[in-house]
């Protein structure tokens, strides 16, 4: 039986079409997403309508004052002195960490992954999709998220001035970052691809921005703290202009492109297991 | 042409050989019976064919074609250790997602097809954690089957099945020979693979140390007559004498490459014995394996 076999080879469309095709399925056919979003969506709620400080007389006095400080701070603050110019629309980015360790965690959990690598995937698609399911997944959660906010500011009646413009290009600028963040989360996962208690650690860790805070302490709020993704997160404020559009746009693709260059060489250089 | 050809293949865990300059040949259309002890190296050849693993040295092609090719890529299948299933998924939706991965277009068609195959029309509403391990194996096989593939890897697909199970696997993989499907089987149940395979591949220390087909088998098998009799120690020393090959297996006496029944039992009962019980036979898969692992193998 001496014949040649002719294999049609995938174009790299094909094939990420093939994986995101995968990734959006299961997205939208499992509840973890789904959750994710109503969580989203509650948190700022509880987050505004919750918290307070009560002085010595026993009156409670709101953390907050006007709704929108729930989606960011006014000025960008990168060493935070209270919760309320922490908890902001950068928590979507915590969540969005937790969500990603779960799908790449039941990917290798469930041995889906190497069905994946069995056929045409390469490493790169693999990167990529999840990268992009993860910047979807988050800016989904930015809208909820905003959508829960805004019924809780109305509700609690809190104050809804605010420069419309700066909040759209806050909102887009959070939204922007969502890719950054996804990439990080992506590289951490597949590092860790063999320890799913370190990877949602890590990425729970890393998506506080704990280490950009300490850093922010020390050395203030520089402007040059803009080149890391948590650093561009909270430039995204509600003084934000267009500069700050292309400032999250350019530290949320160099990151992404950074990380999935070192993912994908991480997964072509070990085992899959 | 080769469907698998391996040369020189080496992949080693922490310093740990678990293939050396492995060779091997899969022809296209077999049923090729990959056996060998365990951790002689049969799985991890089987992922790296996969591109699970990464390897350290060697050469593996598959139709003629570097493994990494995605094109080629696109006709393996495989089911390795699991289904790689998503547990709280249907059995549709773990199909449908490997279909949409794949880029088939008519994805309800071949979804249907695939479980037609593995006789699981019914069970495709099931959720994959529900189903029994023998139809987890054959989800596994269904969702390597899915987009046509030309070669089909499987590691240990009759591991764990009731003896229903095993005559479904059997026949669901004797179906996919008939098609034209190669496959790379991996078992420890020789008495199976030995109804179904073509071709075999013994490895052990991450060697291969023979490949041969069922063919060259059957023309090579010898025959053994087992005899059950009173006093098996001096027989034993009795037969030795008479006969070149003659060995003790549990209660028996086993005597290798005599036609003749006959001149055995007249040969005992000259000398005084009473025969209880004789069987001829043919040294099956399991002989011969465990002959070539022990190195009595007869040239």
């Amino acid at each position: 039986m001496d014949k040649s076999y002719e294999f049609e080879k995938p174009t790299f469309i094909k094939r990420i079409k093939g994986m995101l095709g995968v990734d959006f399925y299961r997205l939208f056919h499992t509840p973890v997403f789904y959750i994710f979003l109503i969580i989203s969506a509650i948190i700022p709620a509880m987050v505004l309508g919750m918290t307070g400080t009560t002085s010595p007389n026993g009156e409670i006095t709101p953390l907050y004052t006007n709704t929108w400080q729930i989606i960011a701070s006014n000025e960008p603050m990168y060493a935070v002195k209270s919760i309320s110019e922490y908890a902001n629309m950068n928590m979507v980015f915590i969540f969005g960490g937790i969500m990603i360790s779960i799908f790449i965690g039941h990917d290798y959990k469930s041995g889906y992954v190497k069905q994946l690598f069995t056929t045409h995937p390469k490493k790169q698609d693999y990167m990529i999709s999840k990268t992009l399911l993860g910047t979807f997944s988050m800016a989904c959660m930015c809208i909820t998220y905003l959508l829960g906010g805004f019924v809780a500011g109305l509700i609690c009646g809190y104050s809804m001035d605010v420069n419309f413009g700066s909040l759209v290009c806050a909102i887009l600028g959070k939204i922007i970052m969502s890719l950054g963040w996804a990439s990080l989360y992506t590289f951490l996962n597949v590092l860790f691809r063999k320890f799913f208690g370190i990877s949602i650690a890590s990425s729970f860790f890393l998506g506080t921005g704990i280490l950009i805070i300490g850093v922010g302490s020390v050395v203030g709020n520089s402007t040059m703290l803009n080149l890391f993704l948590y650093g561009s997160s909270v430039y995204a404020c509600l003084s934000s202009n267009f500069v700050t559009i292309i400032v999250c746009l350019v530290c949320s693709l160099m990151w992404a492109l950074i990380y999935n260059l070192i993912g994908t060489l991480v997964l072509s250089k070990c085992d899959v297991y | 042409m080769n469907a698998i050809e391996i040369r020189g293949l080496t992949k080693s865990f922490k310093g740990m050989y678990a293939l050396n300059d492995l060779n091997m040949n899969v022809p296209v259309g077999a049923i090729y019976g990959f056996i060998g002890e365990n951790g002689s190296g049969k799985s991890t050849t089987e992922k790296l064919i996969c591109g699970h693993l990464v390897k350290d040295k060697g050469e593996i092609k598959l139709f003629g074609k570097d493994y990494t090719d995605a094109g080629v890529r696109n006709s393996v299948g495989a089911l390795i250790e699991n289904a790689g299933c998503f547990p709280s998924s249907s059995v549709w939706d773990n199909l449908m997602m490997q279909a949409i991965n794949l880029g088939i277009k008519d994805r309800e068609k071949e979804i249907n097809r695939v479980l037609k195959i593995v006789r699981m029309e019914d069970s495709a509403k099931l959720k994959f954690k529900a189903c029994s391990l023998g139809m987890k194996q054959r989800i596994g096989i269904a969702m390597a089957l899915l987009g046509d593939p030309k070669l089909l890897i499987l590691d240990e697909p009759i591991n764990g099945l009731d003896t229903d199970g095993m005559r479904i696997m059997r026949e669901v993989l004797v179906d996919l020979s008939k098609i034209g499907i190669t496959i790379l089987i991996s078992s420890h149940i020789l008495g199976e693979l030995e109804k179904i395979a073509t071709h075999y591949g013994i490895i052990r220390g991450g060697k291969m140390i023979r490949e041969i087909s069922s063919e060259e088998m059957e023309k090579r098998a010898r025959v053994f007559t087992r005899v059950k009799i009173k006093d098996t120690d001096t027989c034993l020393s009795l037969l030795k004498e008479e006969y070149n090959d003659v060995r003790l297996d549990e209660d028996s006496i086993l005597v290798y490459d005599i036609e003749d029944t006959e001149k055995i039992v007249e040969f005992l009962i000259k000398n005084g014995h009473v025969v209880k019980e004789i069987e001829k036979n043919r040294i099956g898969l399991t002989e011969y394996y465990i002959e070539i692992m022990s190195g009595k193998e007869k040239n």
